[in-house]
């Protein structure tokens, strides 16, 4: 009963907002913070529930189900967060742009709609969450217009094969247990044939896929990301794309079970080998891509298929210690990847640019957003003392041991390429010189502070003591069937390698202070303008230099070529056919009647021709 | 406990004591090859106690804290590593969270250089981070290579493996990782031929540029500390450790002389070409290593 009042705020606060919306602004800002604030205390209440319950009976002879579990509760309340803080940070980012109301009720819709996936307990539900959410998700990406709507054409295009996929393994489940509630196809598929589960898993597989950004299907990724506003990147980036995820661990491990999964096919043609592979090349391609970006949120967009790459590759592997970290970092990735599409939102809402090659300097003027932003960076390499450390290392750990050292190495070879865009990122925004023109650049707005200072407070927290998210998630991997981790509070304790942050915090905490009174001690340093700067003898630019723009130029150079986006090229090549296609189509419907009646003429002539010859009829 | 304590008192002052000599020592060992008589060998010590009473200028608050974030994390990252028996942090999570501290060192540089707003500081870090690309790739590879072989991601446990099994450089496949090791040592290090980052005569030591007094003092000492964590890396992994202090002393001073004489003869590489060496025969070495030690393994 609880969920279906969980849906019915979700979905009816959405509507509330834009119909107040019409009578006053300030109602309206109110009503969608509180909606999607109440929200998270909602599903926090149900922390620990568990259960499943029909609320429409005889959906085309179907019952609809939600159902509610650890799995679904940890996906809900990642949800529910992220989309409250995008909501708030939302307040004076969209401050008089035009359709403000539209743009609540779809936020808003998109949130209810991806709750709605993760408690469904029947695939028809599913399918119609899927589908509100993909709808929404189109309108919102295509926001801004310009660039933007040719971003949400290519989105909801792929969104649409996904679906169609989707509803192709939907109904032939359909046809072969007779049933679409999750539970009941999780018992019945123990039967199947392994040829008949391949086929279930390929068609789902190219919907979660595609919703995942798993390459080849990554497409629509780095346009709909960087074209969209930005507390919606931060939705999509952080809690979207998961729905993929979610998807995959739907898939994988609820309905096909985890026996079935990893006995499906023999050595690197299983199915599970080739999902690692394909996580494997979806971490090491877009990390190289996104080193070459000059727009900050379009390096953000690779940067997120490449971390979308980890988390494929720890659900895949199917260990427990590679799902705990796969399912880790999807946490993880919700945080740090909306936490930074945050922050450039706030940038670009003072400079009105996201250029890499243009902004610099900008620390001192957004001390917070430029703190937000570091914290964010680490976790996103990885940096021990953030959670998105805990969760790297327990695939790697997994990897290493279980004699996987090449999946491994992609991975970790991964995190440099991190390091490379990372630091550009952050040297190129905020660090280097300040540009004269955003000499008198003010801070952000609290509301958009306050979004970003939250997801810093949770990583630093989630990455000194993990185990709070570790408990959670370890419950899940109990329930596919995985033997239990011995988590402690502060990290992993196993024979093979124990992992203990509180270790590390305190080290890190003393060497810091012990250097601190070591830079204290020596002569008080002044502090100068930046052009007072050394340079040899040689004139230092005052304004913008040369090497921040094409930062990487040398490493550009050689990686270049080989970095084409193949597969994007590929889809357009199609794309451009079915156009050509159509445009010799479009001729026969000329606008003149007398060719129309010709057709039906000559229509009608060789009917009467067929049952002249062959009689048919 | 109260070893414990005292050892991971003692473990960072040692790294610095030794750190602190092979800097000494590589100016005067550079010296006499190159037919110098050389400064003192404890000159660095002088200049740095010179250094910290001068005055410096800051560029704001991140130059100063990424300086000191810097040292604090090599700091930490000798408390995981094995210097003789002693190795007071070595069941928090082994080899995967060195790897992992050991970016603190560069990135800290990297964000406190970056507000120095200098020119010749972008440039010098765009290539400290190239080649630190560079020298990545067959650095993972070797490392696991090494973790494959010995099934474990705790160096203390690689290291008491050698003690029964003899050094890793001289073992079937590990001394192909190992040459590999020692072929990047010096892109690791960041002497000659692969000093591109700091190259004084050409971006005036590059994100060192604007440290002077205090920090110039400070980033020494980290420059220490990055030529003990990666000599001492190397002895860990394929020398066997040692069982005491000293002969882990000793063997980590033959390789940095040997490395030394490198850096005394050799011209400095372009970016390019160093990624193209490093990407070539170091890596070609350490994956027919991990290739082999994999199929070992199964």
């Amino acid at each position: 009963m609880s969920l279906e009042i969980l849906l019915i705020i979700a979905f009816g606060g959405a509507l509330l907002t834009y119909l107040v919306g019409k009578v006053s602004y300030k109602g309206r800002n109110f009503l969608a913070v509180a909606v999607s604030l109440a929200l998270v205390a909602f599903v926090a209440c149900l922390y620990g529930k568990a259960g499943e319950e029909t609320f429409y009976y005889g959906f085309l002879g179907l019952n609809l189900a939600l159902r509610l579990n650890m799995l679904s509760w940890f996906f809900a309340i990642t949800i529910a967060t992220v989309g409250a803080l995008s909501i708030i940070f939302s307040l004076s980012y969209i401050r008089g742009r035009e359709k403000t109301d539209f743009y609540f009720l779809i936020m808003l819709l998109v949130n209810a709609a991806m709750l709605g996936i993760v408690l469904a307990g029947d695939l028809v539900s599913f399918y119609i969450f899927w589908e509100i959410m993909s709808w929404s998700a189109f309108l919102l990406i295509s926001y801004n217009k310009g660039p933007a709507l040719a971003a949400g054409m290519k989105y909801i295009i792929m969104s649409i094969i996904g679906s169609v996929c989707f509803l192709v393994g939907m109904l032939s489940l359909y046809a072969s247990f007779d049933t679409l509630n999750i539970s009941q196809i999780a018992s019945a598929i123990t039967s199947a044939s392994s040829g008949y589960i391949l086929f279930i898993l390929t068609v789902f597989g190219i919907t979660f896929g595609i919703k995942n950004a798993v390459m080849p299907f990554h497409t629509w990724l780095p346009d709909a990301h960087s074209e969209a506003p930005a507390p919606f990147s931060a939705v999509l980036s952080g809690i979207l794309i998961k729905m993929g995820t979610y998807g995959f661990l739907l898939l994988l491990y609820v309905i096909v079970g985890l026996k079935l999964f990893l006995n499906l096919g023999s050595g690197l043609l299983s199915f599970h080998s080739m999902l690692c592979f394909l996580g494997a090349v979806t971490i090491i391609i877009p990390t190289f891509i996104a080193m070459l970006q000059t727009d900050a949120k379009r390096l953000l967009a690779w940067s997120t298929i490449g971390q979308a790459g980890y988390i494929i590759l720890g659900i895949a592997f199917g260990t427990n210690l590679a799902l705990a970290g796969g399912i880790f970092h999807f946490f993880n990735h919700s945080l740090f990847k909306a936490l930074l599409f945050l922050a450039i939102g706030a940038v670009e809402f003072r400079t009105q640019t996201r250029d890499l090659d243009s902004l610099g300097g900008l620390a001192k003027k957004m001390p917070v957003v430029f703190i937000c932003t570091i914290v964010g960076i680490f976790a996103l390499i990885g940096v021990p003392l953030t959670s998105g450390f805990v969760s790297k290392w327990l695939i790697y750990k997994t990897l290493i041991l279980e004699g996987s050292p090449f999946l491994a190495f992609f991975a970790l070879a991964g995190t440099w390429g991190t390091i490379l865009y990372c630091y550009k990122l952050i040297h190129n925004v905020f660090l280097g010189q300040l540009p004269e023109k955003y000499k008198d650049i003010q801070k952000s707005p609290l509301s958009m502070q306050l979004p970003m200072v939250v997801l810093s407070l949770a990583i630093l927290l989630f990455g000194i003591l993990p185990g709070i998210p570790l408990k959670v998630i370890n419950s899940i991997g109990t329930s596919f069937g995985f033997e239990s981790l011995n988590v402690t509070l502060w990290g992993i304790s196993s024979e093979t390698g124990t992992l203990n942050t509180i270790n590390i915090f305190s080290a890190v905490l003393v060497a810091g202070i012990i250097v601190w009174m070591l830079f204290r001690l020596g002569a008080k340093s002044v502090s100068v303008a930046q052009d007072d700067s050394y340079a040899a003898g040689a004139h230092a630019p005052v304004d913008k230099y040369h090497y921040t723009a094409e930062f990487y130029n040398p490493l550009h150079r050689m990686i270049k070529p080989f970095l084409r986006d193949i597969v994007d090229e590929f889809y357009y090549w199609i794309a451009s056919c079915i156009q050509r296609l159509a445009g010799i189509i479009r001729h026969i419907y000329s606008g003149d009647v007398g060719y129309y009646v010709m057709y039906i003429i000559l229509f009608l002539a060789l009917l009467i021709f067929f049952q002249l010859k062959w009689k048919p009829w | 406990m109260v070893t414990k304590v005292i050892q991971i008192i003692l473990s960072p002052v040692l790294a610095l004591v030794v750190g602190v000599f092979f800097l000494g020592l590589a100016r005067k060992i550079m010296a006499r090859i190159h037919w110098r008589y050389g400064p003192p060998l404890i000159q660095p010590v002088i200049d740095m106690i010179k250094l910290f009473y001068q005055k410096s200028v800051s560029h704001g608050s991140m130059f100063d804290l990424g300086l000191i974030l810097s040292l604090a994390g090599s700091i930490v990252v000798v408390l995981f590593l094995p210097f003789g028996k002693m190795c007071p942090l070595s069941d928090s999570g082994g080899l995967l969270v060195i790897l992992y501290i050991m970016l603190l060192a560069p990135l800290g540089i990297a964000l406190s250089g970056g507000q120095g707003a200098n020119p010749n500081i972008s440039i010098g870090i765009s290539r400290k981070l190239i080649l630190s690309l560079g020298y990545e790739v067959p650095l993972l590879l070797v490392l696991l290579a090494v973790m494959t072989r010995y099934k474990t991601i705790s160096i203390m446990e690689v290291v008491s493996a050698q003690q029964s099994t003899g050094w890793s450089l001289i073992s079937f496949p590990l001394f192909l990782s190992g040459i590999s090791y020692f072929l990047i040592l010096p892109a690791i290090l960041g002497i000659r031929p692969f000093d591109v980052s700091s190259s004084p005569q050409e971006i005036s030591s590059g994100p060192m540029v604007e440290y002077g007094g205090k920090y110039l003092a400070l980033a020494t000492i980290e420059h220490a500390f990055v030529l003990f964590i990666s000599i001492a890396l190397f002895v860990n992994l394929f020398l066997g450790g040692a069982a005491n202090p000293v002969i882990f002393f000793v063997k980590m001073l033959v390789v940095f002389v040997l490395d030394l004489c490198i850096n005394a003869v050799f011209p400095r590489f372009r970016i390019e070409q160093a990624i193209k060496y490093l990407w070539k025969w170091p890596t070609l070495l350490a994956f027919l290593g991990l290739i082999i030690s994999l199929a070992i393994r199964s």
